[in-house]
């Protein structure tokens, strides 16, 4: 056993991890970084991202049947894929167990999930924060849109997010990289919709942490979407292109891969954390690490794990667990369905280039004179497109399915997908089960979530609203799908840990610490009280900034 | 095209949801399969079937992309042992009918003759297809053929960059670009 003392510990290298090292180093600590799983370097690790689809064996697009077997959770959903195999949990290794049905999409390695993530960079909006105090679903956050805001600004300066400004309260403006174009029937349909809804619908470019100029060392998007691949010319945001280069170059960060934390090490008489035990996940050896501060940011799951582990002798729920809301409030965005339809116009246009991101509409449900018969809203991601190969007789083979199959298709396509928010729910939850032990001989997660009545409701507005509006766009053939929707396919893990005012019923207080151990902080998705239905991911950035400036100060107050 | 396009337009060009992509629906557990299960002879075979799908024209054909080799990785790699067999047996069954429609093995069949027997085979598996008592139970062996021979040559190199037009790296992106009929359509 060795012993090493940092002044801060950041557990998780993904996008909240990725952040608070960044953070904390910049404002003068020494920081150990701790990953459970492999380095992955950037660029020179992104094995895949210049191959063509011929290099692949299966061409990239079906799965193995050693496949099928490995992956029994990832073959669920489009993850599997041979282009990033290598980037998601091998789910034998890792296994976990279901009450009910939850697909949990993993990456573990060194930028967690930042590289694979859809990029996609919206702000809450002023009615997010005060939803569950409103309709009293949850409980009430801690912190309105105005305390995100600077941090929303901060946090989109640094990673460089390609947007419009539209000047809608339900979608804030953030600080814009120029924005990617919509194509000429996004544009059309777009306009049609502000037109056909009087202003109440809007549809805009998809706001992403694509960048559009050189930013720092990163080149600009050179439009070859293969962003989960890893992007050789740091096009996007990912803990690799942005945050780690910049906490490396202030020489007070130790990154340590394959540290599996088994728990923060609590001292009774301080009341405060003193450090994590580590599990070497390639040597098997137990390491401890010493640090003044603690930040968990190790996905919403797994920082939730490592404190149910924790502090067991004072509290058997583990760290945090006081309140008995450690581990549920699970929340995720339910989505998998909408509309598509087709346009005969435009037949004289194309595409040039493929765009990483798509078009969005923003909620409109429940929000100023709107009223439905259940709560919260949806949002829209999608897009249009002109596909290839345009119809030929039956049974047609040889030189005129050849020539049919080289062209573009006659038409273009567009097709939405919903995007719902789903409420915190108390007995949505997960919880250590110790009858399952995963390949390091640790406990696993079990999971108990479903969608309820509000979610079912709102789907049925999420497929005809889509549908309503692409017809009301002009768009031809139009119909509904739902591919089926299972918690946890948003990859929008969210809750276990929640923020709130009272320590009776919360984990958090408004600056992320943990009621019960002050000097630990939990950042990631744990931390959320709602869901709203944006994507995530850029408020865990902004919470985290916010966390580490709290943190950093209350340090040097001699506060913690 | 996205993956979900993809399999869509093979599909309807088919008229049967692609054999292996339906996974997400079933969730298959057959093990692993083993070493190549194709030989040389039913790979060269599988090569002309290809070619006379999509054939040499101005540009290579599906016997350049080499989709017999590519067809014998993902049957070996891919497919379910019922699928496998479905295949293999196909293998035989497709000279039977070259006999009967042109007097001759398939390898032996002139082109006209090729396109004509796998127009038979056309007809043959959309009635085989449609007359399934369940959708789960295998499609006709020609069906599994053409799309893997779709599959294969538009993913190709030669399919990618010879037949369709394929820029690795674009640099930029329009979406209102003039379009004049009869050019090339993009690989992705």
């Amino acid at each position: 056993m060795s012993t090493v003392q940092y002044d801060a510990i950041v557990v998780g290298s993904g996008i909240s991890g990725g952040w608070a090292a960044k953070e904390l180093t910049e404002k003068g600590l020494n920081v150990l970084l701790l990953e459970r799983g492999r380095d992955i370097e950037h660029i020179k690790g992104y094995v895949n991202a210049n191959k063509e689809s011929w290099e692949f064996p299966h061409r990239g697009i079906m799965p193995t049947q050693q496949m099928l077997e490995d992956y029994p959770v990832l073959k669920r959903d489009y993850p599997l894929n041979e282009t990033v195999l290598d980037l998601w949990v091998k789910d034998k290794e890792s296994p976990y167990t279901e009450t009910k049905p939850f697909s949990w999409f993993r990456g573990y390695h060194v930028g967690g999930r930042s590289l694979m993530w859809g990029r996609q960079s919206y702000r809450f909006n002023k009615w997010d924060f005060e939803a569950n105090l409103v309709d009293g679903h949850g409980v009430d956050w801690p912190i309105r849109y105005e305390d995100m805001a600077p941090w929303y600004s901060y946090v989109e300066k640094f990673a460089g997010i390609q947007g419009s400004k539209e000047g809608l309260d339900v979608l804030p403006d953030g600080e814009f990289m120029p924005a990617m174009e919509m194509n000429c029937v996004e544009k059309d349909v777009a306009q049609k919709i502000r037109q056909a809804f009087k202003g109440s619908r809007h549809m805009f470019i998809g706001r992403s942490a694509n960048i559009t100029e050189p930013h720092q060392d990163r080149v600009n998007c050179q439009y070859r979407n293969r962003c989960w691949r890893g992007c050789p010319f740091g096009g996007y945001f990912s803990t690799q292109s942005s945050t780690l280069p910049a906490a490396m170059k202030t020489k007070r960060l130790t990154l340590r891969p394959f540290s599996i934390v088994t728990q923060v090490l609590y001292n009774k008489e301080t009341q405060k954390a003193t450090g994590v035990e580590v599990l070497d996940a390639i040597d098997n050896k137990t390491y401890t690490y010493q640090a003044k501060l603690i930040f968990l940011c190790a996905s919403s799951f797994n920082s939730t794990w490592i404190l149910m582990n924790s502090a067991q002798q004072i509290w058997p729920d583990g760290l945090g667990s006081s309140s008995g809301e450690l581990g549920h409030n699970v929340m995720d965005h339910h989505f998998r369905l909408g509309a598509s339809g087709k346009t005969m116009a435009f037949s004289d246009r194309y595409q040039y280039g493929r765009r990483p991101t798509g078009i969005y509409i923003p909620r409109f449900r429940n929000l100023y004179n709107d009223k439905r018969d259940y709560v919260r809203g949806f949002g829209y991601q999608g897009g249009a497109g002109r596909g290839r190969g345009i119809e030929v007789a039956e049974f047609t083979i040889g030189k005129s399915l050849k020539e049919a199959l080289s062209v573009p298709s006659d038409h273009w396509g567009m097709g939405v997908m919903g995007f719902g928010e789903m409420l915190p729910y108390h007995e949505n939850k997960i919880s250590l089960d110790r009858s399952v032990k995963d390949k390091w001989g640790l406990p696993v997660l079990n999971m108990d979530v479903e969608i309820k009545e509000n979610e079912k409701k709102m789907r049925q507005d999420m497929m005809n609203d889509a549908k309503e509006m692409l017809e009301a766009a002009g768009l031809e053939d139009v119909h509904t799908y739902d591919y089926g929707y299972e918690v946890g396919m948003g990859i929008h893990e969210m809750g276990t840990a929640r923020m709130g005012r009272d320590p009776k019923t919360s984990v958090l207080n408004g600056n992320n610490q943990v009621w019960d151990c002050k000097n630990v902080f939990v950042t990631d998705g744990a931390c959320m009280t709602s869901a709203s239905c944006v994507n995530p991911s850029l408020t865990y950035m902004a919470m985290t900034a916010r966390a580490t400036d709290f943190a950093v100060s209350e340090l040097k107050k001699g506060n913690l | 095209m996205n993956r979900r396009e993809l399999l869509r337009s093979i599909a309807l060009l088919t008229g049967a949801s692609v054999v292996g992509a339906d996974f997400l629906l079933i969730g298959c557990t057959n093990p692993a399969a083993g070493p190549a299960l194709l030989s040389a002879a039913d790979i060269a075979l599988l090569n002309e079937v290809a070619e006379t799908i999509l054939p040499a024209t101005d540009t290579p054909g599906a016997k350049a992309a080499e989709v017999g080799s590519f067809m014998s990785v993902m049957v070996t790699d891919c497919y379910t042992k019922e699928q496998q067999a479905v295949i293999i047996n196909g293998l035989k069954e497709l000279d039977v009918k070259a006999t009967s429609t042109a007097q001759q093995s398939f390898m032996n069949c002139t082109a006209e003759k090729r396109h004509e027997v796998l127009t038979v085979l056309e007809k043959e598996a959309k009635a085989f297809n449609e007359a399934r008592s369940d959708n789960e139970k295998p499609v006709h062996y020609y069906t599994m053929m053409k799309q893997l021979t779709l599959w294969g040559f538009f993913s190709s190199k030669t399919g990618m960059t010879e037949t369709l037009r394929h820029i690795p790296v674009p640099g930029r992106y329009d979406g209102n670009v003039p379009y004049t009929k009869g050019e090339k359509a993009w690989a992705e």
